[in-house]
């Protein structure tokens, strides 16, 4: 009845809405609807305690409206209808608002959002970086990688925040050229209970940026954040301070054909917990970073290289901030398996296609990760305790035929991890993709990629210190056009990950307790044949058969293995 | 701005950044957690002929290669009396680990030839030595509280519940050291109080310095497990009052333990056989509930008294908790009573129930 009861509502707002919006043209419509069903099927022969099969899916509707009650105010809202598979009308279906957003220009000078937005600074300061392992250069997971960014608000590398931003500029005749000014404040986190009775306290996260031009070709840049619990709004006494700020200086060259950028940057962070009155684990760190680049403005060619300092004790929560948390986190399917009902760990499967694996709240603390999926920058470039040199190179052939990316780095620790020693990381990723088409003069689209990413971590030591670790991916993917729009997908991954390492365990202070040993021998794979429909770039139609486990070669630990049949129909207006 | 410009603050910065981190790593040691046992280490012995009475001590020292879980275990080849002295880590060191003499359990150790034997957990080794004791330990380097040589002090009183069955003497048939000890027992089947003794002291002109971390009480306490009560304990409170030792109260009972005082109590369940000898940490005891305006400051200086209460559950009438207890003997014996200050005689007990009500 109450469910009834709003979708009376809605649809009567929503007439109204569309009503006036015709009249005035002060409402828009943009959204998204998704159609999505999963088969999962149980491949194991010694799991007879988990269900053979199960299927589930659901069918959604995101209706963004856009209000302009003036020309300078525009307020937006985004409500979500959803069904899960398998329900009736009413039953099992969810109305929730997942946006609200207001925004204006004050003077025409003044920017202002209030409400949710998605906020990004500088690389060390606040940035959402990629999931591990560049999967979804793939074109075969798009279809999994738009419904994990989507509904975890993963845009941009920005990270989605509720509060208040404003931004305005100024444009000089002498000495500089300009100076823009950006400031926001936001609640990550409310109060929340802990126990019964303890209250952890409202997290704040304010900041602001300021970038000049001082001539045609320099430009200065400099980032502060501010991450910070009030200590009144909870109970227990204990609340944490983290500020980074950061400051660059860019030049950049002009050619008829090329561009060339250098950069500079540098920065210092401060974390501390205030106990009580007096400041406790207080840590002070900076980072430094060079590169310079060249790329054609055909974008036929592009390289950069560069070096980058990252202090141990370097802590910025809107940057180290990682995705995925490995840490107590388990996938949705198929959580648990074997006939011991063995938790299942997150595999490359679950990193492709599984949303609920995500996180969207910036953490204080460094968050667990898997050392085989990403251990040399696993915190982005913001990662600790890190020095390093690192090149680039993205390559298009004249024809179109060719694409190549190929990523490079070599990073050391800046000190040991319970060691005096120090560990190396190596990482090689190329990825090239074959636009057949271009050559062969079809009409219709036939391409072939082929990508890999290798890494490996080493610490050479004759006793317990030595860590020697190798993660390898290779990707296969082909997309054929058969008939108009219609394309036959096929793909293959493997990942494989041999040697031994070290997990560190951290108190709640972010200080390493202690180490775990832990040997590797792991063999990821997932096979993939489909079709897709594309009636446009952003309106698909997707029918996929997924094969996808994960051997440990180990009598100790059981392997597992599952397919999956899967429909997706999306339309993003 | 030249190009130039810019690599020079780079390299500028690149200098600069390698002052900024002191330390050489982070986290504990992997070699210590993970490395290989050595199983060549040797065990250093210092002193194999020590005189204990001298405060003279043996010292260990040694080095594994990694954390292990280690115990050294002294055995008297004559009076079988074992000290027993654990530890987790990758070294033996002289500074910590010694041995004063002092037995993990009743015997004690004589003049006799001891044998020494290191083992760790997990690991098949085992290292051995002799040490030869020239002097015994006296159990006297510390402020005894009453050991009962002399007869029950005289500023002191022994209150038993009034009932035939009480046992409240000094007794010589099996003492704990010297000559004497003192028997606290008997038979109440309708309540918890048997019967108490209070013990006056004052350290206020002691050297004492330690905090009550550092402070340990120490003493044997006997009973037998044959036909006993099964839900006996006692009771120790020490009281930090600045009242008079007995401020008018009853003729035989301190008033420094009364409700509106500064008492500290714990509860020690008994239920062995023969001699135990226990060390408690002063810390561990927990103040008693209190009139308001009592403040409570623990400082081992300040302490005026001593109470030890025997109790057992009763087994009959209004009270009666434990009928399978009825008619059977409470037995809460001790002897040797003595504080010591940055040391311990004994193992250090923790762990007993520290409930603040009941001081009798």
């Amino acid at each position: 009845m109450k469910i009834n009861s709003i979708l009376f509502t809605v649809i009567f707002i929503g007439i109204q809405i569309f009503t006036v919006a015709q009249q005035d043209e002060k409402i828009r419509f943009s959204g998204l609807t998704r159609s999505f069903f999963s088969r999962d099927v149980n491949k194991i022969d010694l799991d007879t305690t988990s269900t053979k099969n199960f299927s589930s899916g659901y069918n959604l509707i995101d209706l963004n409206t856009h209000i302009n009650p003036i020309k300078e105010i525009e307020v937006f809202a985004q409500l979500r209808i959803s069904n899960q598979f398998g329900s009736f009308f009413g039953s099992g279906t969810n109305i929730i608002v997942r946006q609200l957003t207001a925004k204006g220009v004050l003077g025409n000078r003044i920017k202002f959002t209030i409400g949710d937005m998605y906020l990004k600074q500088n690389k060390f300061t606040l940035h959402n970086y990629d999931e591990e392992l560049p999967f979804f250069n793939s074109d075969f997971v798009s279809s999994y990688r738009d419904i994990v960014h989507y509904e975890n608000f993963f845009m941009d590398n920005r990270w989605r925040l509720q509060g208040i931003q404003t931004n305005f500029s100024y444009e000089f005749d002498r000495f500089i050229k300009s100076l823009e000014f950006d400031f926001f404040i936001t609640r990550p986190r409310g109060n929340q209970y802990i126990t019964n009775l303890n209250r952890i306290s409202d997290m704040l996260l304010s900041g602001g940026s300021l970038i000049s031009k001082i001539n045609s070709n320099l430009t200065f840049e400099s980032n502060y954040i501010n991450l910070f619990e009030i200590p009144s709004t909870g109970n227990i006494n204990i609340s944490v301070r983290n500020p980074v700020i950061q400051g660059g200086l860019n030049y950049h060259y002009n050619t008829p054909k090329a561009k060339l950028e250098h950069n500079i940057q540098g920065g210092f962070s401060e974390r501390s917990w205030l106990q009580f009155d007096s400041l406790t684990n207080y840590t002070v760190g900076m980072f430094s970073e060079f590169s310079s680049s060249y790329s054609k403005k055909d974008s036929s060619l592009s390289f950069s290289f560069g070096g980058r300092y990252v202090d141990p004790n370097f802590r910025s929560s809107g940057s180290q901030t990682r995705r995925i948390n490995f840490n107590d986190n388990t996938p949705s399917i198929y959580s648990t398996y074997s006939n011991d009902e063995s938790q299942r760990p997150i595999s490359i499967f679950d990193i492709i296609s599984d949303p609920t694996i995500y996180n969207q709240d910036l953490s204080t603390n460094l968050m667990g990760f898997n050392p085989i999926y990403s251990n040399s920058l696993p915190f982005g470039d913001a990662t600790p305790n890190r020095l390093g040199v690192f090149a680039k190179l993205n390559l298009i052939s004249k024809n179109k035929f060719l694409e190549l990316n190929f990523n490079s780095s070599y990073f050391e620790e800046v000190i040991g991890q319970g060691s005096l020693l120090k560990r190396n990381f190596v990482l090689f990723s190329g990825n090239t993709k074959f636009n057949l088409h271009e050559i062969l003069g079809l009409n219709k689209k036939l391409s072939v990629s082929v990508s890999m990413v290798d890494e490996t971590t080493k610490r050479s030591s004759s006793n317990a210190e030595n860590v020697n670790l190798s993660s390898s991916q290779l990707n296969f993917s082909s997309s054929i056009e058969t008939l108009d729009d219609l394309f036959i997908q096929l793909g293959y991954k493997s990942f494989n990950s041999k040697g031994n390492e070290y997990l560190t365990t951290r108190s709640a202070y972010g200080m390493i307790q202690g180490f775990t040993p832990i040997n590797y021998n792991q063999n990821d794979n997932m096979y993939i044949a489909g079709l897709k429909y594309k009636f446009r770039p952003n309106v698909y139609l997707n029918l996929q058969y997924n094969l996808w486990g994960t051997n440990f070669n180990d009598s100790n630990i059981s392997d597992f293995k599952y397919q999956r049949l899967l429909f997706i129909f999306s339309v993003k207006l | 701005m030249k190009t130039r410009h810019i690599y020079i603050l780079t390299i500028i910065s690149i200098f600069t950044i390698f002052s900024c981190t002191k330390e050489k790593s982070e986290g504990p040691s992997i070699n210590e957690l993970y490395g290989d046992f050595d199983g060549t280490a040797s065990l250093l012995v210092s002193n194999k002929n020590p005189n204990f009475s001298n405060n003279e001590v043996t010292k260990f020292s040694c080095e594994f290669g990694k954390i292990v879980d280690w115990k050294i275990s002294i055995t008297g080849l004559v009076s079988n009396a074992k000290k027993i002295i654990t530890g987790n880590s990758n070294i033996l060191d002289s500074n910590i680990n010694f041995w004063d003499g002092s037995a993990s359990e009743f015997p004690f150790f004589i003049e006799e030839n001891c044998a020494l034997e290191l083992t760790f957990l997990y690991q098949p080794d085992t290292l051995r030595d002799t040490v030869l004791i020239t002097g015994t330990q006296l159990y006297d380097d510390g402020y005894i509280v009453a050991d009962f040589e002399n007869g029950f002090p005289v500023d002191g009183y022994i209150k038993p519940q009034i009932n035939p069955d009480q046992t409240f003497v000094i007794a010589d048939d099996q003492p704990l050291l010297g000559d004497y000890y003192f028997q606290m027992g008997g038979k109440i089947n309708f309540d918890w109080a048997l019967g108490k003794i209070d013990l006056k002291l004052d350290y206020s002109s002691s050297p004492i310095s330690a905090s009550a971390e550092d402070f340990y009480l120490n003493l044997g306490i006997l009973s037998d497990t044959v036909g006993l009560h099964t839900g006996q304990f006692m009771n120790i409170l020490i009281s930090e009052s600045d009242s008079a030792f007995n401020s008018g109260g009853a003729a035989d009972v301190a008033t420094i333990f009364d409700n509106n005082e500064e008492v500290y109590k714990l509860k020690i369940y008994i239920d062995w056989d023969g001699w135990k000898l226990i060390s408690i940490r002063y810390s561990d005891f927990v103040a008693t509930n209190s009139s308001p305006g009592v403040t409570f400051a623990k400082n081992p200086k300040d302490i005026k008294g001593m109470r030890i209460a025997c109790q057992a559950c009763p087994s009959s009438g209004a009270s009666a908790q434990c009928e399978e207890n009825f008619d059977r003997m409470v037995r809460t014996d001790f002897d040797h009573i003595i504080f010591t200050e940055n040391r311990a005689f004994f193992d250090v007990i923790t762990g007993f129930v520290g409930d603040t009500w009941n001081k009798n």
